[in-house]
């Protein structure tokens, strides 16, 4: 039984750390650690919707139609800008059909891009950077303090937790209104 | 005695476990997620979030006549209809029809291509073989020969205006308008008492009393919303009109009113009679019993009493006199009517038009045949012999949603745009106009009615969109541009309904003497889930239970008990049916309180296009019978035990309830709750522990009293909640999955028949039988009250549905999301479901919810914004269908919430209070005048 739970919580079975080939070798570590483009620049819903969004072609063309106009690399983009057929990216990022996560109240609550992406500066092609288990996500639902920040430095990819995050995160949690108790109803993240 | 324990070689529980153990790691090894694609848009459409729920507003047709809704759209896929607010005439409900057409736009049993005989052809094809079919006949105003147009009722100005393009490249166009569902009657009556064409508007809400004969106003039809909400609107205890309904057999409005008396269709006269002796006419005595002499009596002397504030009003199936004796009496009584121009502009008769239809075609007056939206060889009677005359024409085309009977009959089969995917406009009953705008790109090579019309025509303009901006640009004058975008963005077109007309007073007409009695007259309605049969092939109406019988997948024949016990025949027995000759069958259903000799069956069932699957051989087809189409009344009937067996699909099995009725459903005069004093909150002890309160406490209050029983809610919560369809098969086993169902109640009560619907959604109780229960913990509380059921921990013991008092928890014996016959089986009917909600497994539990997914979205909206969800943001599927508001929900927490405030008042109750449950859901009692017998 160990065994089994253990394979099963494994980064195996989790796709955890896997980096995925994607059909245009979009880099995050140079458009965010090089270039320091916000988060919200390509992902338009962050803040708005559960999907954070995966940026139209027509976003990679705002700044790619000035820059790197022939680079080989961009030419799936081109393509697609052409003809109309979009990009197919693959997933990264994966949680199961009955759970209903949301982006935006995440934001909106001081849960920062990084808690749950990792280092997405750093990362040449993307990997999921956590497990994103059931187990997972109730470590920051059943101890939110250990977690949130403050919500000016939500999208800050380089923002680590302070010594004193233990009595500063409770003092957002209490600021920001997040209901602990509630956080562990079930009904929360499944319907 | 044998050893306890097993001895020598064999699987001991270790071992066994340790196996276990080992198939689940190796079972692991193809348990990582399969590889997933985001395809994210080239270009975003502007203002779109992806993922996120987009509203426009758009307008449907029932009967020819436009009601305003709102559909939902998520990343380009209609969802969910629902009421639009702005729109004077729907006034933000829905009715179950709406409900249901998102369904029918994803039905892969759609027309989807252009059909020439059994070959599949182009809409190109089509043109070339229409020229030439009228280019070889040069239409002359001289010849016999010449296009027959045959369509339903047609309001939309867009489609007249193209009916008139088509007469002016065809002088001699015939157009046969018949919808099967009409008012013959009416007009004919209006035409008696004013000398002219006027409908009748009453003002519902303005009036104290109303009598109905033989009508049934809150019954299903294009005009339910209005009058449901008018209704809504006199109905409690304060200011409460007085509802009399006189009636053959139950209909909503029977089971709404106050005071019902059961009566013969050729009697209804006799009520008027005395009714308008009460106000000074004399127009003989009336034949009637004592007891229902007592009842015109005392119906006449409340609308006498009443003037100004009273209306009568007659029925579909009733002669033109007592129409016009109906406006007599309303103009005496200076009732809240308004007289209206006629939306539909055809002078005919429904009735003449389909039998001209048959008689031009048979007489081969008509060389080319267009059918446009209509179904005649369903829906004519078989003494017309539709089907062979519309196959005696030399070029014949159907343009329809669905491969119909009239289809399978005409050379081509020509497949319709679903009112989604199409541009268009239509008028309300009212005449207040709205515009019809897609959702999604047409999902086949379909045309609209106008498209399809402005091709026959070879108009210059030939797309929906261009068309209905044509029409509509005269009317806006000036600013086209922002006329327009208001007119979408609003769903309605201002000051576009008709001015009342100032009209004299209606003549006093006389009213034949009552027919000598019958032995049995047939009583004949359209359906309340399939209508007229146009919506045969939905299954969502088709297992949509009806409001009375509870009857499912079918139609029933509804007896008399006397008449039932004259021929031996018991409930759900198989009934022959015999009229004129010609034998029909059905399972009975004896219904108390219903006239004696009078048979009631349904039209709408029993379609045998064999290209229909769903609605193929579904129940009987009463349409066919009588010599005139569409008779609401057939005398001269004779009913036996049939020697076949038809099986009665019902929810809710017919149980006498031995007394236990008064407290499931409670009843209530207004003498009563007067002197009733508010329950207090009941507190007994209880050894389960009550679950802790969060910010918000949500609960529903119920009025009884002002449900229709319309089922709109059903079938709102079916679509918002990705609720399967379970089959008539499944239905025989006692499997239905509708969350929400509602239980009918009729039980004798100082002479009277005390009626009533009774919603019945899951009740969240606060200690909640279900939960302790469960093994797994899949049925568990939230800190807001809900009684929620987590479905990936469900494993299916059922102990939660045998533990619930309420029966409210549904069961997935199989997969019927995903794979069963009447559930999933084509892609596209996939897109309907709510992105929203879980499509539950085989062997999952499931229940309702309180719309959990609008409570969180209206909660997350809430908490960014930094405040507490407000009272009205969050409305359940239900509540929003619902046209007389009889489903309130909202916060307790908070003390001045609309539910806080109605848990207070003196006719709430809870269900089963004696089992301490303390439930969320509670009820409203319903209300009468008075114990009076009717």
């Amino acid at each position: 039984m160990a065994v089994t739970y253990l394979v099963w919580q494994s980064p195996y079975a989790t796709n955890q750390l896997l980096t995925r080939d994607q059909p245009v070798p979009f880099s995050h570590a140079h458009h965010v650690g090089d270039l320091g483009i916000d988060c919200r620049m390509c992902h338009t819903g962050v803040e708005k919707a559960a999907f954070a969004g995966v940026p139209s072609t027509h976003i990679c063309m705002t700044c790619h139609s000035q820059l790197w106009t022939n680079a080989a690399m961009l030419a799936p983009v081109r393509k697609s800008y052409a003809t109309g057929q979009p990009i197919r990216w693959r997933r990264v990022n994966r949680v199961p059909d009955y759970v209903f996560f949301d982006h935006s109240i995440h934001i909106a609550k001081g849960v920062g891009c990084s808690t749950c992406h990792g280092p997405v500066q750093n990362m040449a092609l993307m990997r999921a950077q956590e497990p994103l288990t059931m187990g997972w996500c109730l470590q920051c639902h059943r101890h939110p303090e250990r977690y949130v920040r403050p919500k000016d430095r939500v999208f800050d990819m380089a923002w680590q937790p302070p010594p004193d995050q233990r009595s500063e995160g409770a003092r957002l949690v209490k600021a920001y209104r997040i209901d602990a108790a509630r956080l562990t109803d079930c009904s929360t993240c499944h319907r | 005695m044998p050893p306890l324990t097993r001895r020598g070689p064999g699987l001991d529980r270790r071992l066994l476990l340790k196996l276990a153990a080992a198939a689940a790691a190796v079972s692991t090894t193809r348990c990582s997620p399969p590889d997933d694609e985001i395809i994210p848009y080239v270009d975003m459409p502007e203002g779109m979030v992806a993922g996120e729920p987009m509203r426009f507003a758009t307008t449907l047709s029932l009967s020819g006549y436009g009601r305003g809704f709102i559909a939902i759209a998520v990343d380009g896929r209609p969802i969910k209809i629902e009421g639009n607010p702005r729109h004077p005439y729907s006034l933000g409900a829905t009715d179950v029809f709406a409900e249901a057409e998102i369904l029918s736009l994803y039905d892969p049993g759609r027309s989807s291509v252009v059909h020439h005989g059994e070959q599949i052809a182009t809409w190109e094809d089509f043109a070339a073989g229409w020229e030439q079919a009228v280019g070889a006949r040069p239409d002359d105003a001289a010849s016999d020969a010449a296009v027959g147009l045959v369509t339903g009722r047609v309001v939309s100005p867009t489609t007249l205006g193209r009916i008139e393009a088509l007469r002016r490249r065809f002088p001699a166009l015939r157009q046969y308008r018949y919808e099967p569902v009409n008012d013959d009657m009416a007009r004919a009556g209006a035409k008696l008492a004013f000398g002219r064409l006027v409908a009748a508007a009453p003002r519902w809400d303005e009036a104290d009393v109303v009598l109905t004969l033989d009508a049934d106003p809150l019954g299903h039809g294009p005009e339910q919303l209005h009058i449901a909400r008018g209704f809504a609107a006199r109905r409690g205890a304060e200011h409460r009109q007085q509802l009399h309904a006189v009636e053959p057999a139950w209909t909503l409005t029977g089971a709404a009113a106050d005071f019902r008396l059961p009566l013969a269709p050729r009697q209804m006269g006799e009520v008027a009679r005395a009714v308008a002796r009460r106000l000074g006419l004399d127009l003989g005595d009336p034949v009637l019993s004592d007891p229902q002499r007592a009842f015109a009596e005392r119906a006449a002397e409340a609308l006498a009493t009443a003037q100004g504030r009273a209306l009568a009003m007659a029925g579909d199936g009733q002669p033109p006199e007592l129409h016009a004796l109906c406006h007599w009496i309303n103009g005496r009584l200076h009732a809240p009517v308004d007289y209206l121009p006629p939306v539909d502009p055809v002078e005919a008769g429904h009735a003449d038009e389909l039998q001209a239809l048959a008689e031009d075609l048979r007489a081969g007056r008509v060389a080319a045949l267009v059918i446009v939206d209509a179904n005649p060889v369903y829906d004519a009677p078989d003494a017309l012999r539709m089907a062979e005359a519309v196959a005696a024409a030399p070029f014949s085309a159907h343009l329809g949603l669905y491969p119909d009977e009239t289809a399978q009959h005409c050379q081509w089969r020509l497949p319709l745009s679903h009112p989604l995917e199409s541009w268009g406009d239509a008028r309300a009953a009212d005449g207040t106009a709205s515009l019809v705008q897609p959702l999604i790109r047409r999902l086949y090579d379909t045309r609209t009615c106008d498209e399809f019309l402005a091709l026959l025509a070879l108009s210059a303009v030939r797309d929906a969109y261009g068309l209905t901006r044509e029409t509509w640009a005269s009317w806006a004058g000036g600013d086209f541009a922002t006329w327009w975008r208001t007119a979408l963005h609003d769903g309605v077109i201002a000051d576009s309904r008709a001015a009342p007309l100032a009209l004299s007073p209606a003549r006093p007409t006389g009213l034949p003497p009552p027919d000598a009695p019958h032995a049995l007259t047939v009583v004949l309605s359209p359906d309340p889930g399939v209508w007229d049969g146009r919506f045969a092939a939905n299954p969502w109406l088709q297992e949509c239970p009806h409001p009375l019988t509870k009857q499912v997948w079918g139609n029933a024949v509804r007896l008399a008990p006397g008449d039932a016990a004259r021929a031996g025949i018991a409930d759900e027995d198989t009934v022959d049916l015999v009229v004129n000759g010609a034998t029909l069958s059905g399972p009975a259903v004896v219904t108390e309180a219903q006239a004696d000799g009078v048979v009631a069956v349904g039209w709408g069932q029993g379609r045998f296009s064999p290209a229909m699957p769903i609605a193929h051989g579904v129940g009987t087809r009463f349409v066919g019978l009588g010599a005139r189409p569409f008779s609401r009344l057939l005398a001269g009937a004779e009913i036996k035990k049939s020697d076949r067996s038809i099986p009665f699909r019902s929810t809710q099995s017919h149980t006498r309830l031995s007394g236990r009725s008064e407290a499931l459903f409670q009843l209530a005069t207004l003498a009563e709750l007067a002197t009733s004093r508010p329950e207090r909150e009941p507190a007994p002890p209880s050894m389960l522990g009550i679950p802790p309160r969060g910010d918000y406490a949500w609960a529903m209050v119920i009025d009884t009293d002002a449900c229709i029983g319309c089922n709109a809610c059903v079938v709102a919560c079916q679509a918002e909640n990705n609720v399967p369809i379970v089959g008539p098969e499944e239905i025989s086993q006692g499997r239905d999955m509708h969350w929400l169902r509602v239980d009918v109640y009729a039980r004798p009560q100082g002479g009277a028949m005390r009626t009533g619907f009774q919603p019945v959604p899951c009740m969240h109780c606060e200690l909640a039988p279900c939960e302790p229960v469960c093994p797994v913990e899949a049925s568990v509380h939230d800190h807001e009250g809900l009684n929620v059921q987590v479905y990936n921990r469900c494993i299916g013991t059922r102990f939660c549905e045998a533990n619930c008092p309420y029966k409210v928890r549904r069961f997935n014996w199989f997969a019927y999301a995903d794979g069963q016959a009447y559930g999933d089986f084509a892609p596209a009917l996939k897109a309907q479901h709510n992105p929203d909600v879980s499509a539950r497994g085989r062997g999952v539990m499931e229940k309702c919810n309180y719309c959990l997914q609008r409570i969180s979205r209206a909660r997350r909206a809430a908490e960014k914004e930094d405040r507490q969800v407000a009272e009205g943001e969050m409305v359940t599927a239900c509540q929003a269908a619902c046209p007389t508001r009889a489903i309130h929900f909202g916060d307790l927490n908070s003390e001045t919430s609309d539910v806080s405030r109605l848990r207070r008042a003196p006719r709430h109750y809870r269900l089963l209070e004696e089992l301490n449950t303390r439930p969320r859901t509670t009820y409203l009692k319903r209300l009468y005048v008075s114990d009076a017998a009717s």
